[in-house]
């Protein structure tokens, strides 16, 4: 009963808003809030609930369940959480734009839709919220017209792709077990017939692949992430290309289970050695891309792209360090994301619409709580202990090189340099040289875009310092799902081979910080000089032309460039670029002289007749 | 030299470490400059007396100014004398900076440095040798020791001389005044 | 209560070690460049009379950023001196060994990265750029000799490697790990910024890169963090390839010969340029470090 009304209350509450919307602004704005913040109350209560139940018995003659279990309440949070920060952040951002009632309705569906797709126990009700999810997306990414469009109209192809993917896979699966229920799926796959299997891995992995932007499918991503709405790209990167990655756990390790999933392949090569594979690829690629872009949301999309490489390599090895480091890694990367897609947005609405690394700089003077935004979340991304990246990244470089992966492990902690490269350049361009003379009359952004960044960077730090009160709920995701547990304290994990304790490194790197914060202070006390008196060899600084900016890694560009083309998006440019002309070759048939179909036809009946006087089919 | 000596260590660390520590901006004015790079180089060697040649005015605490002083570099002489941490020493070399050297009548050249920012000590010569670098850096070493090596507590009092004197020559000058009338009076070392 | 207070101890001992450790390399660097270039060279306490003079002066600070940065990196250096063996001393051994290590080695150039770009000058931009890019080039070919030593030895830390080695004899003598020992000699001067990779600090270049808008105190502690920094690369080095020691006298003769090996190298070369080093760190370490990672693999 619980979860019927928890839908019906994020569904009706989206079209509540916009139907407020036309009576007042002031009235859709505390409906928005209202509703989002209270589906975290919700969500929250039904916590540790394993309940199922069928709200539709007969639709089409098919049951329809709902049903919330760890992995679902896990995922649910995140986005409820997520939701409510992002439409508290656009309270402010989206009010100078037009279509706003649009926008609210769009984004509370999103949210709503999400919520369904990881609540739903049947895999009817999870293709109809699937739906639903990708074509609000599609609206809300051309949201601002111009070259967005083009940029939604990649997406939905991509994402109308994956779904009709998915589609064969449910009714194939269907067709062979007779029910479309997860929970009676769970045990009927089976190594007998292992080719079917495969076939089904396949299918869903493009079909989830496409969704999370895995390597050979992530064209869509850069562009979708630049052109949407700033507070709809934290939601889009954060969670749901996620819900890609939410698929991959339901197919892999509920419906198939994890021993199915390590023993499907030949004695010579796995399927999850392959999903691996991929995986490594995935995380060195993109970014390096990322090090090469001008647009500070375009280098964000790709780390996007990049980190689920992190994912699925964890989750391919499947012990269960690395199941356990890809799952957190999901809501760490959600986290840190949403944090710095959540400050290009506020940069954004002060500077009036700029985003471009190469025209900024010097903010921090302006901005200092969204420069420590940025900073914590630069430090998530790439890593720094203390923050929830370095533990997640910890489980999964442990997993590969206990178990014997070096080159795995090579590749995984490459992608950190190539992280750290691209995001010093973002947090060096915004916020650190020198101030140009057109920003110096910036004003701070609005609490309401300073709080989400806020309670994003504590979650961060809370969660790298405490990385149990996270790891205990996904230990219990794979205890429900037949996986060994680890052993979680409240400070790391302790496993027979090694432990990582996050109280001894906060400890130590607190203390010595203290020390020496007391060193310095004892010392001559520094004068405070502004960015006007700089070393420039004896003349004043000019101003606006200071600064180190273009180019910034401008060697490394020069050797890397030519090795750095995505060749994957000019080969589907191609192939849509080759469809395009099959299909004007066609339509030449259709001349529309009444001479050329006459001909069609006398052709044909004497292909016909003389078929009939040779082999008499007839 | 008592760099070794224990005692004089313990009792004032802040002296001793100033006169065996002196690091010198890489200022290349004039004539003069073609006498440092053999001085810092292996043949005579600065190093061992604690002169090593830095980049910036702000890692430096000796100012050499080794020959004349035109009107452009005099604007760019007082730029990085004041961007310099105090304590701060500055030499002069060879006989242009004391009174105008073999310049004495040229339109474009100053005369008497010593108007526009405070010099601890002279160097006879046109040009000085290497080891009349050394003899003025041990010199310096006395004064040190002495207190009278004290331009830089000259600059801080004298302020507005000699922004007047800087300001006749140079016309009005960019950069605003490094000390304002409060803080002439704040203990500094 | 016993081995809180050993711990503590030890952790006192380490750092003031390698506090005077650093500072008498950095000395016994300077004399000995100066010693093969036929002069005399300062005094081997002289980065002691730098660091007093450099307390003694006022400095100048551009913002908050300014000094947190450099507060930041010094904190990393000896959070990281904590958990390399030292020795038999290892206080923080069991807090996730070898990967923490290579981590943390990320806050100390962070740190001071954010220091000098709040410095708004662009010759430490161009500094912060090049000390990346050198890191990018040197973190590939050490990735892979890492891997491959945490593969043969079958562990993530450092203690049972040092443990291990004690035994059995240090790294080089094991056959598959010789081609990765010979890469990381070849990358040692790039992780610690000594001749031909010392592009960061370039005085004549880019006005001494990051350290462009110090002065004073901030001066200070970048001296004793270049000194810490030269202490770690060469301990990280001697604990993997050497085989540690089983005391720290023993150790810090080894880490002397290393050190003099390197200064040999340092007192001859000019500096390379920023792509010069790329190259060659990527071409020929980094070609000697997969093909040792691939024996380890096979073997």
């Amino acid at each position: 009963m619980n979860l019927e009304i928890l839908l019906a209350i994020a569904f009706g509450g989206s079209f509540i808003t916009y139907i407020s919307g036309r009576i007042s602004k002031k009235l859709r704005n505390i409906f928005a809030i209202l509703i989002s913040v209270g589906l975290i109350g919700f969500i929250g209560s039904l916590f540790g609930n394993t309940t199922e139940e069928t709200i539709c018995p007969g639709f089409w003659n098919f049951p329809l369940n709902l049903r919330i279990n760890m992995l679902s309440w896990f995922f649910a949070i995140t986005i409820a959480i997520i939701g409510a920060l992002a439409i508290i952040f656009s309270l402010q951002y989206i009010k100078e734009k037009e279509r706003t009632d649009f926008y609210y309705l769009m984004i509370l569906l999103v949210n709503s839709s999400m919520i369904g797709i990881v609540l739903s126990g049947d895999l009817i009700l999870f293709y109809i919220f699937w739906e639903i999810m990708s074509w609000s997306t599609f609206l809300l990414i051309s949201y601002s017209r111009g070259p967005a469009i083009s940029a939604g109209m990649k997406y939905i192809v991509m994402s109308i792709a994956g779904s009709v993917a998915m589609l064969v896979g449910i009714l194939s699966l269907y067709t062979h077990y007779g029910t479309f229920i997860i929970a009676d799926l769970s045990n009927q796959l089976s190594l007998n017939t292992p080719g079917f299997v495969l076939f089904i891995f396949i299918l869903f992995f493009i079909a989830f692949g496409i969704k999370n932007a895995v390597w050979p499918f992530h064209t869509w991503l850069p562009p979708a992430h630049s052109e949407a709405p700033s507070p709809f790209s934290a939601i889009l990167s954060g969670i749901l290309v996620r819900m890609g990655m939410y698929g991959f756990l339901v197919i892999f390790f509920v419906i198939a289970g994890i021993d199915l999933f390590i023993n499907l392949g030949s004695r010579l090569v796995h399927f999850n050695t392959i999903l691996a594979w991929i995986g490594a690829i995935n995380i060195i690629i993109p970014t390096f891309i990322a090090m090469l872009q001008n647009d500070s949301k375009r280098l964000l999309a790709w780390h996007g792209v990049g980190q689920g490489g992190y994912m699925v390599l964890g989750i391919a090895i499947g012990s269960s360090l690395g199941i356990a480091g890809g799952t957190f890694h999901i809501i760490n990367h959600t986290s840190y994301i949403a944090l710095l897609f959540l400050v290009v947005g506020a940069i954004e609405y002060c500077t009036k619409g700029i985003r471009d690394l190469n025209s900024l700089g010097g903010l921090i003077k302006k901005m200092p709580v969204t420069f420590i935004g940025a900073l914590v979340g630069a430090c998530g991304l790439i890593g720094i202990p203390l923050t929830n990246g370095f533990v997640s990244k910890w489980l999964i470089y442990k997993t590969l090189i206990t178990d014997g992966y070096p080159f795995l492990a090579f590749a995984a902690l490459l992608g950190t340099w190539g992280t750290i490269l691209s995001l010093f350049k973002f947090i060096h361009n915004i916020f650190l040289g020198q101030l140009p003379e057109k920003y110096k009359n910036i004003k701070k952004p609005p609490f309401s875009m300073q709080l989400p960044i806020i309670i994003l960077s504590l979650i961060i730090v809370t969660f790298g310092i405490i990385p149990g009160i996270p790891l205990k709920v996904i230990n219990q995701i794979m205890i429900s799902s037949g996986i060994d547990s680890l052993n979680i304290t409240l400070w790391g994990v302790n496993s027979e081979t090694g432990t990582i304790n996050m109280l001894n490194i906060f400890t130590a790197l607190l203390i010595t910080g203290v020390l020496i914060w007391l060193i310095f202070k004892g010392s001559k006390k520094a004068k405070q000089i502004d960015q006007y008196d700089n070393y420039t060899a004896g003349t004043y600084v000019p101003k606006d032309k200071y600064h180190y900016s273009v180019e910034f890694y401008g060697p490394l560009n020069r050797m890397l460039r030519p090795y750095l083309k995505d060749f994957i998006d000019t080969f589907y440019l191609k192939l849509a670029k080759s469809v395009k002309n099959l299909g004007n070759g066609i339509r030449q048939i259709y001349a529309g002289d009444i001479g050329y179909y006459v001909t069609y036809i006398v052709f044909f009946l004497a292909l016909l007749i003389f078929i009939q006087l040779k082999w008499t089919l007839w | 030299m008592d760099r070794n000596k224990i005692g004089k260590w313990l009792k004032s660390p802040g002296k001793m470490a100033q006169k065996y520590s002196l690091h010198a901006l890489y200022f290349c004015t004039g004539c003069g400059i073609i006498e440092i790079p053999p001085t810092i180089t292996a043949r005579w060697d600065a190093e061992r007396f604690g002169v090593i040649p830095v980049a910036t005015p702000r890692q430096a605490n000796l100012f050499l100014i080794t020959g004349y002083v035109s009107l452009k570099t005099l604007k760019y002489i007082i730029r990085s004398y004041e961007q310099m941490p105090e304590p701060k020493f500055t030499v002069g070399f060879g006989s242009c900076p004391i009174n105008g050297g073999m310049y004495w009548d040229s339109y474009n050249t100053i005369k008497h440095l010593d108007k526009y920012i405070p010099i601890d000590g002279w160097i006879a010569g046109c040009m000085p040798r290497p080891e009349a670098v050394f003899v003025a850096v041990t010199h310096l070493w006395t004064l040190i020791d002495k207190g009278k090596a004290d331009g830089y507590k000259k600059y801080r009092e004298d302020y507005e001389l000699y922004r007047e004197n800087q300001e006749s020559v140079l016309g009005k000058l960019e950069w605003p005044p490094l000390f304002s009338k409060e803080k002439q009076h704040e203990a500094s070392v | 209560m016993d081995t809180m207070v050993n711990t503590i101890l030890e952790i006192i001992a380490i750092i003031l070690l390698a506090l005077l450790i650093g500072l008498f390399f950095l000395g016994l660097s300077r004399k000995i460049t100066a010693r093969m270039h036929w002069r005399y060279g300062p005094p081997i306490t002289q980065p002691v009379i730098d660091i007093i003079k450099y307390f003694n002066q006022t400095s100048t600070s551009h913002g908050y950023l300014f000094s947190f940065g450099l507060i930041l990196s010094l904190s990393g250096c000896i959070v990281l001196l904590l958990f390399l063996p030292f020795g038999h001393w290892c206080p923080l051994s069991s807090s996730g060994g070898l990967l923490v290590v290579l981590y943390l080695m990320l806050v100390s150039p962070l740190g001071l990265a954010l220091s000098g770009g709040e410095a708004a000058n662009p010759n430490a931009s161009i500094g912060i750029s090049r000390k990346f890019l050198l890191a990018m080039g040197y973190e590939i070919p050490l990735l892979l000799i890492v891997v491959g030593v945490m593969s043969y030895y079958d562990t993530i830390s450092i203690v049972e490697i040092v443990d291990k080695q004690l035994q059995t004899g240090c790294s080089f003598q094991h056959l598959p790990l010789l081609l990765s020992g010979l890469a990381y000699v070849l990358i040692l001067p790039a992780i610690t910024g000594m001749r031909p990779f010392e592009m960061i600090q370039a005085p004549q270049e880019i006005a001494s890169g990051p350290m462009a808008e110090y002065s004073g105190k901030f001066l200070a502690f970048t001296t004793i963090q270049h000194a810490l920094n030269l202490f770690i690369g060469i301990s990280l080095f001697t604990n993997l390839f050497l085989g540690g020691a089983s005391n720290p006298g023993y150790f810090f003769l080894k880490t002397l010969v290393v050190l003099i090996v390197m200064l040999i190298v340092n007192a001859v070369f000019p500096r390379f340029r920023v792509e010069q080093a790329i190259r060659y760190l990527w071409k020929w370490s980094s070609a000697l470090a997969l093909i040792g990672l691939i024996i380890v693999a096979i073997t």
